[in-house]
């Protein structure tokens, strides 16, 4: 942090700097406590309680039980669907909103001035609504009794009678996952607006010369300069999706069985609707781990392509 | 000038004196007065917000002594704040609390047992089965402050379009499905039953009526796949695949659509009458011509259910002001004046006292619906095992009911499942 300045007339000035250099840098003290406060004493502490039975309505102390809670989790089956319902519901979300994103960025590319900016204003309005009115939009839009979705189908024959969006086990996760899509896209096209604006003009102009066809310019010359944008926006997706519970929750609280069930929705239910903290800490723990591998890659997606 | 200026200071030094004196008897006054904390959905929600309002000003001008301060808490969110504030030593003195999550705060033990504030001649004003669903290890820990079981709801005007007689509600399982078939003929926009499928405690509060009338108990040991239980199950999926329910939805949502005639029958609480003339503005006499309730329709066991959802005061072990608290429990649930204008009013239920405190109110009492509640449904009350277990064994048991509402999972396997979730 403190940059190691040589003081003119030192004999050794390299080597007493480095002495000099403090192991921490004071200012960045308030920091560190706010930060142990609201990061490190929550982490410690629902470390602490997966290792203990602890349920709020027993008004009893926490029991020290090990590892009793994580054996737990490995025979739970609802676990193990939540686990697989979070993995289907991020990456599957995550890689066709990028698919989209890319492709209206690719697509809006050429327009300029005032067209661009309206279609552009257009494309975004979706992240600009918050995730709950998503959800609830997206709740009346799919129900089977006066939603839009199956009246619009009805309208044009193309099915008999409403369809369950919601209320049918094969169809729930991706009906979410079409309203989470329709949300993300956005996010993806702004970045991938703004890196394919990056784009060096001679580069393109060299393609151009050299007579690239359409595809040969997206797939040879446009994506390998995406590639980076693309990377860190899908791996802070695939973060924020991981913990995504407001749209799930409104639209199927997890139903219907556990089809929608994810991690957090578990979760949730086990530590606010049974009080059972311990077992809830276990499974955040392993969610805990699973993020920081996320982090950690994006991390270093970060330093590789600064 | 001078004599002015002295005229002047004098009645400023008067008013001086006076104001430290009004503050004085002020402070006197609010050292005198105790204040209670009221936490509350009822006080969360508009349309009971200013009824409660009105109770709270007339029992503070009836006991200017007690000052109640009121903490409005969502429906969905009472229970889990409550046990919180109570974890951390901070709970409020009166609560209003319901269903399953009254029993997953008398399971912390810092509720205040009510026993010894209910008198002898005050317990003998209540109907006995208002007070003796609420009692732990023969303790009372929560005091009734409205009733409201759940009935069979019927559309009038729905059932003749279909040619069914409207003096005629379902008495059984079979009348029911036949009913419903000739109201899906009839009328296919109609969601012909309103039932609640949602995952919550309350859905499985809701249901539990069903599960018994078939002679389930999914609670009991091997309870869940069991064939009673299976059969429940079966007939929830017929229900579903014949389009006569609207799986996934809570039961506030057929509330507006039965008021517009789009829900020919709806399983639900007496208040539903409220929310119904709020929502089409119907006249009172209006209203009975139009809709009626009847007990549940009797399944394979032969017996109809109910379940009791109305609403409970509860007051904490922890209270500095319990006497003023208790004062102030009673108020609610018992005066004349509460009754009149909060419960009836405003949550269209019944009060827990046997007799009608006032001919007024008797008056108020004697109508078709009420009587039909008070006769025919209330005696069908059976209390599911609450408790935390219950709560834990609900997301469980109703996950089952959505996958065989939803989804062509084999029935079997569904019960399995439940038992296996169940024991996990």
């Amino acid at each position: 942090m403190t940059a190691a300045v040589a003081r003119p007339g030192s004999k050794t000035p390299a080597r007493r700097n480095v002495e000099r250099v403090p192991w921490i840098d004071w200012m960045v003290v308030p920091t560190l406590v706010v930060l142990a406060v609201v990061i490190g004493y929550p982490v410690v502490y629902t470390l602490v309680l997966s290792s203990q039975k602890y349920n709020m309505l027993d008004m009893l102390p926490p029991k020290y039980i090990g590892a009793a809670n994580y054996h737990h989790l490995f025979v739970d089956p609802i676990f193990w669907t939540s686990l697989e319902n979070t993995a289907i519901y991020t990456f599957g979300s995550v890689v066709v909103a990028a698919l989209l994103g890319l492709t209206l960025a690719l697509l809006t590319e050429s327009l300029t001035g005032w067209r661009f900016r309206s279609v552009r204003a257009l494309l975004l309005t979706p992240w600009a609504v918050p995730f709950v009115v998503v959800a609830f939009l997206f709740r009346y839009m799919y129900l089977q009794n006066g939603g839009v979705i199956n009246a619009v189908l009805l309208d044009l024959h193309l099915i008999d009678k409403p369809v369950l969006w919601l209320n049918n086990s094969a169809l729930a996760m991706p009906a979410i996952m079409v309203a989470n899509i329709w949300a993300m896209t956005p996010f993806f096209f702004l970045l991938l607006s703004a890196a394919l604006a990056a784009i060096p003009n001679e580069v393109i102009e060299s393609a151009r010369i050299d007579r690239a066809g359409i595809w040969s310019m997206v797939f040879q010359i446009k994506l390998p300069f995406l590639r980076s944008a693309l990377f860190v926006s899908s791996l802070l997706m695939i973060i924020s999706n991981f913990n995504d519970f407001a749209k799930i929750w409104a639209m199927t609280q997890g139903g219907p069985g556990y089809s929608t069930t994810t991690l957090v929705v578990y979760v949730y239910r086990l530590a606010f609707e049974n009080f059972n903290f311990g077992y809830a800490s276990a499974i955040g723990v392993v969610w805990l781990i699973l993020l920081l591998v996320f982090a950690f890659v994006y991390l270093r997606a970060l330093r590789m392509n600064p | 000038m001078s004599v002015f200026r002295k005229s002047v200071g004098t009645l400023a030094a008067a008013a001086s004196a006076a104001a430290m004196l009004s503050a004085l008897a002020t402070a006197a006054n609010a050292a005198d007065q105790v204040t209670i904390t009221f936490a509350n959905w009822a006080a969360a929600e508009g349309a009971t917000r200013p009824g409660l309002d009105n109770v709270i000003a007339a029992f503070e001008k009836e006991n200017p002594d007690i000052k109640v301060v009121n903490q409005a808490i969502s429906f969905t969110e009472i229970a889990r704040q409550l046990v919180l504030r109570v974890r951390s030593g901070n709970p409020p003195d009166v609560a209003e609390i319901s269903g399953n999550d009254t029993f997953l705060l008398a399971q912390t033990g810092k509720l205040a047992q009510l026993d010894s504030y209910l008198g002898a001649d005050e317990a003998g004003k209540l109907k006995p089965a208002s007070i003796d669903g609420f009692k732990v290890k023969g303790k009372l820990i929560a005091f009734p402050w409205t009733l409201a079981s759940a009935g069979l709801w019927y559309d009038k005007a729905i059932m003749q379009k279909a040619g069914l007689d409207p003096s005629k509600p379902p008495q059984t399982i079979d009348e029911l499905m036949k009913d419903m078939a000739a109201i899906k003929k009839s009328e296919p926009d109609v969601i012909p039953l309103g039932l609640d499928t949602t995952n919550r405690a309350f859905s499985l509060i809701s249901n539990w009526p069903w599960m018994k009338t078939f002679g389930a108990d999914p609670l009991a040991k091997g309870g869940a796949t069991s064939d009673a239980m299976k059969k429940y199950l079966a007939w929830m999926r017929d229900l579903a695949k014949n389009g006569y329910i609207d799986p996934g939805r809570k039961i506030g949502e057929f509330r507006p659509q039965i008021a517009q005639d789009k829900v020919a029958f709806l399983w639900d609480q007496v208040l539903v009458q409220g929310v119904i003339q709020s929502t089409n503005k119907m006249s009172d006499a209006d209203f009975y011509k139009h809709y009626g309730v009847a007990k549940q329709p009797a399944g394979a066991s032969g017996k109809s259910y109910s379940f009791e959802g109305g609403h409970q005061l509860v007051m904490f072990a922890d209270g500095k002001h319990k006497e003023a608290a208790w004062k102030f429990i009673n108020y609610l649930a018992t005066s004349p004046y509460a009754i009149e204008h909060y419960t009836l009013s405003y949550e269209a239920s019944l009060p827990p006292l046997q007799k009608a405190p006032s001919e007024a109110l008797a008056k108020k009492l004697d109508t078709p619906v009420f009587n039909s509640f008070l006769n025919d449904i209330m005696p069908t009350v059976a209390t599911p095992p609450y408790g935390p277990q219950f709560a834990a064994a609900a997301t469980a048991i109703m996950a089952g009911v959505q996958q065989a509402v939803t989804g062509d999972t084999p029935i079997d396997q569904i019960a399995q499942s439940i038992e296996q979730n169940l024991a996990n």
